[in-house]
């Protein structure tokens, strides 16, 4: 029997709205407190033996991006300027994430480029605007698949995102529109808890269909992780000047980013200091 | 009488039987409401003090060898300099500047975690640990530090009302607030908060902030009030500072990019960026 926490959610939503601190009973809930990683699998949304089912326009793109990153670019590649990778590639869990499940909102907190989600299982509906973002607005539904009074599968439907994305560092494009949907089904396995399966589908006009890939996250069973904190803004090499890339020296200097680079306009000086 | 309880046997038997299948059920009538969405109390831009003006008006205890790097700090902001401030380069604000809650904040409790969620300059996820921890010895530093905080009952009616926190292990540069007001740069800064409910107004949290620090001449306290949101949030700006940056930072020097993205002076007569690095 398939039971959704839709009216008990609901519910508290409209009575408790001033109240933060709920009693609610964790054991309804799988037990994914914890780091979860990539186990180590590269932080690529292709995987083994899949080829992305780009439209003809978005892999002429792709090969554009691709070919430019050959040169020393970054093709449409936003993380090298700390924008945040967006959704679905937060989902490569670059870094480890933290799951934190409250009945009205479960956190998935990655500390990279902004990749913190919050997804919203208190049975709101759609806002009327959604103001875009990078990791868009996730509305999410728990329910507990085999009857046995515990929740163990977050359907989830991002929308609302704003670009550039892409899936990855490869530069692989999510269509500029940015009418991507994206559909998770993030569940747990009872007789393995050190796992969380993460099927994500996407929906995006740079697609012929449809894109299902499905991820695996491990969990680290040392009980005192250490959660490290990566500020992108602190080592980032890469400076944009005049909306070309350049790079700052071990000595903090500017420096070019490719060869036969020219440096910037410096017309906004006075000339008495050039 | 004040009575402490510290939270630890239980919660610390909880996180080393983490891999078990169901998580557990914990009385939260045993917490204070914390939890929710707080906007800081007051008005003016944020401060650390926030009963005090900015700058020079916060009247902070400084040593004289850091006052010394304060009044430059304020000459060279006087002259149009960004004086190394972190926030022109999109660096985390880190502790304590973080509790001034330039925006709003969200607050989640559990047993042995408290998470105090800020999404300004960096996506700042405070991790207070409340399940018996002592301080590691390996954690790398950082701006917002480690925090290991208590449960305190204070009067002894069987429920917590205070969350003592302490914070340690950061690194820098770190600032109180955007006035130029920075902590000493060896980053041994020792952070004492005692967080807790008004007694008439549930939706006031306060928060008594003491730094020690070895740019001050004594420990420097300060009360912070933040209000609780009464309607439900629908949505949370996503604030990217490297999206609207407009400085960048060569050298030692920063810089300013017009809307084309051309590098312009923030000083009056400020020489050309080093471009060594390019042929002619």
């Amino acid at each position: 029997m398939r039971s959704l926490i839709g009216a008990i959610t609901v519910s508290a939503a409209l009575l408790l709205p001033l109240v933060g601190a709920q009693a609610f009973d964790e054991s309804k809930y799988l037990n994914w407190k914890g780091m979860w990683d990539r186990g180590g699998i590269p932080p690529r949304w292709v995987q083994a033996g899949q080829k992305a089912p780009l439209t003809p326009e978005y892999q002429v793109l792709f090969d554009k991006n691709t070919a430019d990153q050959k040169a020393g670019g970054h093709g449409m590649e936003p993380s090298w300027m700390c924008l945040p990778p967006g959704m679905p590639r937060i989902m490569n869990v670059f870094e480890p994430m933290e799951v934190i499940i409250t009945p009205p909102t479960t956190y998935l907190v990655i500390s990279h480029i902004q990749d913190n989600r919050r997804i919203y299982t208190d049975g709101r509906d759609w806002p009327s605007e959604i103001v875009p973002t990078f990791q868009g607005y996730s509305i999410g539904r728990w329910s507990d698949t085999d009857g046995d009074g515990v929740y163990d599968t977050l359907e989830v439907e991002t929308r609302g995102m704003k670009g550039p994305r892409t899936y990855d560092t490869s530069g692989l494009p999510l269509h500029l529109d940015n009418k991507t949907v994206v559909k998770e089904k993030i569940y747990g396995r009872k007789n393995d808890p050190n796992i969380i399966i993460n099927e994500i589908t996407t929906i995006d006009n740079a697609l012929t269909g449809p894109w299902t890939v499905t991820k695996k996250y491990f969990r680290n069973t040392n009980p005192r992780h250490n959660w490290l904190e990566e500020v992108c803004a602190e080592n980032n090499p890469h400076v944009r000047v005049q909306n070309d890339n350049y790079m700052l020296s071990a000595d903090g200097l500017l420096m070019p980013s490719r060869k036969g680079q020219k440096p910037p306009d410096l017309r906004y000086f006075d000339k008495a200091s050039r | 009488m004040r009575i402490g309880h510290s939270i630890s046997a239980l919660a610390l038997a909880a996180a080393l039987v983490l891999a078990g299948t169901a998580a557990r059920a914990f009385d939260a009538a045993k917490y204070p409401d914390f939890g929710g969405v707080w906007t800081r109390a007051g008005s003016g831009e944020p401060r650390f003090d926030p009963s005090k003006p900015p700058g020079r008006g916060q009247e902070a205890p400084l040593t004289a060898e850091h006052r010394t790097t304060f009044e430059a700090i304020l000459q060279d902001i006087a002259e149009g300099g960004k004086a190394d401030l972190p926030a022109y380069t999109c660096l985390a604000p880190g502790m304590p500047m973080i509790m001034n809650a330039d925006v709003p904040m969200e607050i989640v409790v559990f047993p042995e975690i408290t998470y105090i969620m800020i999404d300004h300059i960096y996506e700042s996820v405070r991790r207070i640990f409340t399940d018996g921890r002592p301080f590691p010895r390996d954690a790398e530093p950082a701006f917002i530090g480690y925090s290991i905080g208590k449960w305190i009952d204070t009067d002894g009616d069987g429920k917590y009302d205070v969350l003592e926190v302490e914070t340690r292990n950061f690194k820098g540069p770190r600032v109180y607030d955007e006035s130029g007001l920075t902590l000493h740069p060896d980053d041994m800064s020792v952070i004492k908060e005692r967080i807790y409910l008004d007694k008439a107004d549930r939706n006031l949290l306060h928060n008594e902030v003491t730094v020690i620090d070895n740019g001050l001449s004594r420990p420097w306290t300060v009360m912070k009030t933040y209000t609780r949101e009464l309607t439900r949030r629908t949505s949370w700006r996503e604030e990217v500072c490297a999206e609207v940056n407009g400085h960048v930072k060569i050298g030692m020097e920063f810089y300013k990019l017009d809307p084309n993205g051309y590098l312009m002076p923030v000083k009056r007569n400020q020489g050309l960026p080093d471009l060594r690095h390019f042929k002619e």
